[in-house]
Order: C-alpha cells, then sequence, then structure tokens
C-alpha cells in the first residue's frame, strides 16, 4: 500500500548490465515494447524486466512478505509473458495490467497454497510490514520512474474512497485477504465487507479507466 | 434475485480474488458454462488492471533485470518443453488439412458439440451433488396456513455445497420475493432469491456461506422486494434445521 516515501528506483542498476536503450525506450512506448518481445527480441526482455519488476516485486513481496518467494514469483511472471506475449490481444489488454495480474494471482494461489497467512502475520507483527533488513532504502526519484504517474493516479483514486473502503481494498487486494479474513481481521460482518468492497470497486473503476499508458 | 445473481454479485471480488476458495471454484466451475459472466470478468479485470500499481515499488538489486532475463532465456529444457507443443500442433495441422474439405460442417458440429458439453457439464455438476449428498432434508412450505409446495435440500459434504429445489410455489406476490437463508450458530446469512414457477421446480446450487459458523439449517421467507438486509423482516414460509 501507499507509503508518503517510497523507495527511488529510477537510478537503479548503474551498472554495466543496465541497458544502452533504456531511455529511449520509455519513450517508445508499451506497444513497441510488445511488438519486439512477440518478434522475440531479447533486450526487449531486459528491457521489460527492467521497466516492470519493481512493481511486480512491489505486489508480490507486498503480499508474500518473503523477498525470496517474491523474485520466484517474478520469475515466473516474465517467463510466461515471454511465452506467451503473442496470445495477449492488442487494443484492450495492456502488457503491464496483465503482468500485474499474474502476478497477483500467483502470489495469492502460493499464499493460499502453503498456507502462509500465519506466518505472514507473525512477520508482519514481528517485524512491521517487512524485516527492516530486507527493505531497500533508496533515494526517491519520482519523475525518473517508468510508471510513476499511473501510481500517483491510483493514489489520488484510493485516496479518495472513505477510509472503511479503503482498508477493505487494501486487505483484499494488495494483501489478498479473502472476505472471511477481512471481516475477522477488522472485526465487521461479512456482508459489511462485501458491500464496501462493490462500493470500492465501483469508484475504482470509474476513477482508473482514464489510464492508458505507462511507460510515458 | 436468481442464481446467477449471487454471481453477477460476485464478479468483482472473484477478480479481487477475495472469495473464499470453495465459492472462487465455484466461481470458475460457472464461467464455463456461461456466456455473459467471462465477458464481464475480463471487462472488470481491464478496469481494475492498473490498481496493483498503488504498490509502493521495490528496488530490484543491481543486474537483477539480465539475471532474470538468463534465467528466462537459458531454461535447459527450453526446446524440450516446446516439443509436445510442436508435436501436437503438427498433428492438428495433419488433422486440418485432412477436414478442409468439411471444414463449415466441422465447425458447426464443433460449436454444437462445445454447447451440449456446456449443458452437460452444468447438468452434472448438479447431479453430483445429489449424487453424493451425504443428507436429504425435506420440508413443507405453508402459505397463510395452507401447504404451498415443498422445499429439499441435497448437502454434499465433498464440495461444501447444497443443492436446494423448491417445488409448487406461485410467483411472489407484486412487491415481494422469495428469499432463501442459511441458518448458522451466529445467525441467519442470506443467500439467493428464489424465482417460483408453479410449473416447474427452481434448482438452486449453492456454497456454504462464507462464515465461520457452522450452518445448522435453512429458511425461506417472502421479503418486501426492497428488503436487502442482512436480516429477515418478512413472513417465514419454510424452516429446517439438522
Amino acid at each position: 500500500m501507499p507509503r508518503s516515501k517510497p523507495p527511488r528506483i529510477g537510478d537503479l542498476d548503474p551498472s554495466p548490465d543496465a541497458p544502452a536503450g533504456r531511455r529511449p525506450l520509455a519513450l517508445a512506448g508499451e506497444a513497441s515494447l510488445r511488438r519486439r518481445l512477440v518478434s522475440r527480441d531479447e533486450q526487449a526482455l531486459v528491457e521489460l524486466i527492467e521497466l516492470a519488476s519493481p512493481w511486480l516485486l512491489g505486489v508480490t513481496q507486498g503480499m508474500l512478505s518473503d523477498p525470496d518467494e517474491a523474485r520466484e514469483v517474478v520469475l515466473e511472471v516474465f517467463a510466461a509473458a515471454w511465452d506467451r506475449v503473442d496470445s495477449l490481444g492488442d487494443e484492450h489488454d495492456a502488457l503491464m495490467p496483465w503482468l500485474l495480474r499474474i502476478a497477483r494471482n500467483r502470489a495469492i494461489d502460493r499464499l493460499r497454497r502453503r498456507r502462509r497467512f500465519k506466518l505472514k502475520l507473525a512477520r508482519a507483527e514481528a517485524y512491521g510490514e517487512l524485516p527492516p533488513d530486507r527493505v531497500r532504502a533508496v533515494e526517491v526519484d519520482e519523475a525518473a520512474q517508468p510508471g510513476w504517474h499511473v501510481h500517483q493516479s491510483v493514489h489520488a483514486a484510493l485516496d479518495v474512497l472513505p477510509p472503511e473502503q479503503r482498508e477493505v481494498v487494501r486487505l483484499a487486494y494488495f494483501r489478498g485477504f479473502t472476505h472471511s479474513e477481512i471481516a475477522k481481521e477488522l472485526a465487521i460482518p461479512m456482508g459489511t465487507v462485501k458491500t464496501r468492497l462493490r462500493l470500492a470497486f465501483d469508484k475504482l473503476r470509474t476513477s482508473l479507466a482514464p489510464i492508458k499508458d505507462w511507460i510515458a | 434475485m436468481t442464481a446467477h445473481a449471487w454471481y453477477i454479485e460476485n464478479r468483482a471480488a472473484f477478480v479481487a480474488r477475495s472469495l473464499e476458495p470453495g465459492e472462487e471454484r465455484t466461481f470458475r466451475d460457472h464461467l464455463v458454462r456461461c456466456d455473459e459472466c467471462p465477458r464481464e470478468v475480463a471487462r472488470l479485470e481491464r478496469e481494475l488492471g492498473w490498481l496493483p500499481m498503488g504498490t509502493d515499488p521495490v528496488a530490484p538489486p543491481p543486474g537483477f533485470a539480465r539475471q532474470m532475463a538468463a534465467e528466462i532465456l537459458d531454461r535447459p529444457s527450453r526446446w524440450r518443453r516446446h516439443l509436445p507443443l510442436a508435436v501436437a500442433a503438427g498433428l492438428a495441422l495433419v488433422s486440418l488439412g485432412a477436414s478442409m474439405s468439411a471444414r463449415h460442417e466441422g465447425r458447426e458440429l464443433r460449436e454444437r458439440l462445445a454447447s451440449r458439453e456446456s449443458r452437460l457439464a452444468a447438468l452434472e455438476d448438479t447431479l453430483s451433488v445429489l449424487r453424493r449428498a451425504n443428507m436429504v432434508l425435506q420440508t413443507q412450505i405453508s402459505m397463510n396456513g395452507h401447504e404451498q409446495g415443498g422445499l429439499l435440500i441435497f448437502q454434499d459434504a465433498v464440495s461444501h455445497r447444497w443443492c436446494v429445489i423448491v417445488h409448487g410455489l406461485p410467483p411472489a406476490p407484486s412487491g415481494s420475493k422469495y428469499q432463501f437463508w442459511f441458518i448458522t450458530e451466529t445467525g441467519m446469512v442470506r443467500s439467493v432469491e428464489v424465482v417460483a414457477d408453479t410449473r416447474r421446480p427452481a434448482f438452486m446450487t449453492l456454497p456454504m456461506p462464507g462464515v465461520a459458523a457452522p450452518v445448522m439449517g435453512a429458511a425461506l421467507t417472502m421479503e418486501p422486494m426492497a428488503n436487502w438486509s442482512d436480516e429477515p423482516r418478512g413472513v417465514t414460509l419454510a424452516h429446517v434445521t439438522f
């Protein structure tokens, strides 16, 4: 979930690993990247990972509370993207939401399959959101981070929700809780959870509709 | 509300993955045999697709992208992974070539077959609940002091679902609706609206309510159309407890 001071990631990877074409790619947009991925351009895969991995790691690490497992999920997501990008539709199926959806689904599958909720909650209680020694604190450079404007738009959409609706969205969407788990966590009836989620999603669908591209 | 209304109401929850695991399986099964829900679920996935970017990004370590790309590109069984697909594709091509002359007829047959398979899957699913039922409950429905049809409940302990059959009940009076409820240790839990027709029974396959308290029975009430509360306010027509 949103923090007021997110980590700076725009200037990461200053090593020789950083591809020379990274900045021009940000201008080229998602369509170009997709075309190159479909044509099996391996450099495009590297650039996709550079652009998308901070967000995918954010999602998976936030849900799994385990950086190693989060990395495994992100690897699975990019492998799936590399294998199946040509099956993605054109206009309506944007690449980034597709990757995010795969990442969320796989993270939730892991949470449920391995019954990690208790472990996760214990860790959260013991360390806060994440073990402090495993969080990489870096400077903020918002403008340099591709996708930052989408991050801000999502925050704006979440900020206008009533706090009680925002809280159930946080638990359902960013933590992978089910209705009954949310009800237990917040000590409210299941029906209330469902109503709040439904109302929140109705608003979010409208608020997020204008977002079209994430790289620009 | 019909049984399908439960799926409509829970589409966003399905997309968010906030349904209980049993409910999620039920919803996924439904997607196979529904024309409308897969389309609406896809639309919701698009509309909420950017929401995960509300999460703060996490900085990957240096060299992360190159290393990850290398792992993906150098998967040792990469070629072998695609071999079965290639063989299958080859066989499909041979099959396609052999059936070129009958392609049109073939497509029609496939569509009809898919439609029938979908209907068959739905029937088999309902039948499986009936056949696996470890408990069957039956009670009369009373309206205005007169017997008016019956309520049958088949409980399937394997899939944690009920097949509920309501028969002999006339359509609900104007301004009213029939409402099915679960009775749990902690109170009533709203389930689906029953759309009744005296000419044929209403079948509903229902997942257990996602509450911690065990289900102890069920009730059918006639509610004012405007009652969407978590508590019944109308007349009880049938009531059964284990």
